[in-house]
C-alpha cells in the first residue's frame, strides 16, 4: 500500500509539472497584461509543489 | 486603536482598492489581488510574501479537480460524445416533449455537477441543447434563461461543489454527506426551471434540429461516451467501499483516468497538448478567482478583518439573516464570484452551526442561491457567456426578467433549507 501510495504522490506532481508546462506555455502566448499577471499569481501555487516548497 | 477599529480600518481600505481597481477596468480576480495587498500595507505587514504564498496555495487541490475535470469535458465534446449523445436522445425521443426534456435537463447538468464550472456547462453542451429547445418552439430569451439557470445549478451540484468546498474547507468541515443535501434541490429545480420555461412551445423539427447541430464521428457509439463515465464512477465506488485497501486516488487522478479513457476511445485523432492548452486558458479566470481568493482570505486573517466579520455575523439578528439570505447571496456572488464562499459563507455557516442547525444542509441551501447571482452585473460571467452562447442579441435586462421567476423559487427553497436544516440532517446520512 505504501509503495501504491508513493506512486499515487508520483502522478500528483507529473500532474502538477504537466500544469505549470501549460501556463508557461500561455502565458508566453498571451498578449494581455492583466492575463499575464493572473498566469504568474496562478503560477505560484503550482511551482511551490512542484518544488516541493510547499 | 482598538482591535475593532484597526480590523475594520483594514476592512475600508480593502474595499476601497477594490471599487478602485474595478473603476480602473480590472478584471475581478486581479481587483480582489490588489485589495488583498492594499489591506496588508493597511495593516503594517507590508508585501507579506509568505502569507501570498500561503494564502495561493489555499486552493490548489480544487483547482486541479478544475482543469483536470474540464480537460475531461473538452476530450469528451471533441471527440465528438457530446454531440453523439444530443443527437442520440433528440432521435430516440423527439416524440416525447416530456421525456426529451427530462434528458435535455440531465445532459445540462452532467458537466457541471462533476467539474463545479457553471461555465463549463455552457460551453460543453449548453450551445447544443439550445439548438434542440429552441427547435422545440422554446424563444430564445427563455432558452438562455433555462440554460442559465441550470448551468448555476449544475455547479452547486455534487460531487464537486465549488461554493461548498470552498465553506467547508474554511470552517474546518470535511467535504462529507452534502450528496443528497446539494442532489435533491439541484435536480428538482432544474426540472421545475425546464419546465416552468421550456413546456410551452410547438412539436419539434427534428430534420431542421439534426441539421443545427454538430456531426459526430462514424465510429462514435454509446459505450465510447459512457465508458470514460464508468471509469470515473468505479473508481469512486472503488475507494468508498474499500477505504483501506485502496490507495487514496483524489478526484484529480479520478478525472485525469475518465480523460485518458476518453482520449483513447475517441474515434478522430486528437491533439491532447492543444485540448489541454485551451482548457487552462478557458479555465484562467476561474482558477485565478481561486487563487486570489485565497490570498485575499489569507491576508484577511492575518489582519483581523475575517475574525471581524465572522463575530459581526454571529452577533447580527438571526431572523434579519434568514431574511436576507436571498439577496446577499448572490449580491456577494457578484460583487466577490467564489471569493463569496470563505469570505461570508465561513461566518455564517458558523452562526448557523452555534443556533443549533445544520451546517451540512445550510450550506447546501446556501449552495443552491449563490449561483442566481452569476447573472447580475459587475461579473455576470455566467450570464454574459450563456446569452452568447445561446445568441441572444437583445436587452440584458430582458435575459434577466426571463430568469426572475426559477430565480424566486431557487432562493425560497435555499432558503427554506437553511431555516429547516435541522429537520433535514437525515439527508446527510442517506
Amino acid at each position: 500500500m505504501t509503495f501504491l501510495q508513493s506512486v499515487v504522490s508520483v502522478l500528483y506532481y507529473l500532474l502538477v509539472a504537466y500544469v505549470v508546462v501549460l501556463l508557461v506555455w500561455n502565458f508566453r502566448r498571451s498578449r494581455k497584461w492583466d492575463e499575464e499577471v493572473l498566469y504568474i499569481i496562478v503560477l505560484i501555487p503550482f511551482l511551490l509543489r512542484l518544488f516541493r516548497l510547499k | 486603536m482598538s482591535m475593532f477599529t484597526y480590523a475594520g480600518f483594514v476592512l475600508g481600505v480593502m474595499v476601497v482598492v477594490y471599487i478602485v481597481a474595478k473603476v480602473f477596468k480590472l478584471s475581478t480576480e486581479l481587483s480582489m489581488f490588489a485589495a488583498a495587498l492594499g489591506g496588508a500595507l493597511a495593516g503594517g505587514f507590508w508585501i507579506p510574501t509568505r502569507h501570498i504564498a500561503e494564502g495561493a496555495m489555499t486552493y490548489l487541490d480544487i483547482n486541479l479537480i478544475f482543469i483536470t475535470a474540464t480537460l475531461f469535458m473538452n476530450i469528451l465534446k471533441e471527440s465528438g460524445g457530446v454531440a453523439f449523445a444530443v443527437r442520440g436522445i433528440l432521435k430516440r425521443f423527439y416524440r416525447s416533449r416530456t421525456l426529451l426534456v427530462i434528458l435535455l435537463t440531465v445532459l445540462l447538468l452532467l458537466p457541471g455537477a462533476l467539474t463545479g464550472a457553471g461555465s463549463v456547462t455552457v460551453l460543453i453542451t449548453g450551445g447544443m441543447v439550445a439548438v434542440v429547445l429552441e427547435t422545440m418552439g422554446v424563444s430564445r430569451v427563455r432558452t438562455a434563461a433555462i440554460v442559465f439557470i441550470i448551468a448555476g445549478l449544475s455547479a452547486a451540484a455534487p460531487p464537486v461543489s465549488l461554493w461548498a468546498m470552498m465553506t467547508a474547507a474554511g470552517v474546518n468541515m470535511p467535504y462529507v454527506g452534502f450528496f443528497w443535501p446539494l442532489l435533491l434541490p439541484c435536480v428538482l429545480l432544474s426540472l421545475v426551471t425546464i419546465f416552468l420555461l421550456g413546456w410551452k412551445g410547438e412539436r419539434i423539427d427534428l430534420e431542421r434540429a439534426l441539421g443545427e447541430l454538430p456531426q459526430p464521428p462514424d465510429r462514435m457509439g454509446w459505450g465510447k461516451v459512457f465508458l470514460p463515465l464508468i471509469v470515473f464512477g468505479l473508481l469512486i465506488f472503488i475507494g468508498r467501499h474499500w477505504p483501506h485497501d485502496t490507495p487514496v486516488l483524489g478526484l484529480p487522478l479520478m478525472f485525469a483516468c475518465a480523460a485518458g479513457t476518453s482520449f483513447f476511445l475517441s474515434p478522430v485523432k486528437l491533439d491532447f497538448l492543444k485540448i489541454s492548452r485551451e482548457t487552462i486558458k478557458q479555465l484562467l479566470p476561474l482558477i485565478g478567482t481561486l487563487t486570489c481568493v485565497g490570498v485575499l482570505v489569507q491576508i484577511m486573517t492575518l489582519t483581523g478583518v475575517r475574525g471581524l466579520l465572522a463575530v459581526t455575523a454571529v452577533t447580527l439578528p438571526v431572523a434579519l439573516v434568514f431574511a436576507t439570505l436571498f439577496i446577499v447571496l448572490p449580491v456577494s456572488e457578484a460583487v466577490l464570484m467564489w471569493g463569496a464562499a470563505p469570505v461570508l459563507g465561513v461566518p455564517l455557516v458558523l452562526l448557523f452551526n452555534n443556533i443549533g442547525l445544520d451546517p451540512i444542509v445550510a450550506l447546501a441551501g446556501m449552495s443552491v442561491i449563490w449561483p442566481l447571482g452569476d447573472a447580475l452585473p459587475p461579473t455576470a460571467i455566467i450570464g454574459r457567456l450563456t446569452v452568447e452562447v445561446v445568441g441572444f442579441k437583445e436587452k440584458y435586462t430582458q435575459f434577466l426578467k426571463a430568469c426572475i421567476v426559477p430565480g424566486i423559487l431557487i432562493m425560497a427553497v435555499g432558503t427554506l433549507m437553511v431555516i429547516y436544516s435541522s429537520h433535514l440532517t437525515f439527508l446527510t446520512g442517506l
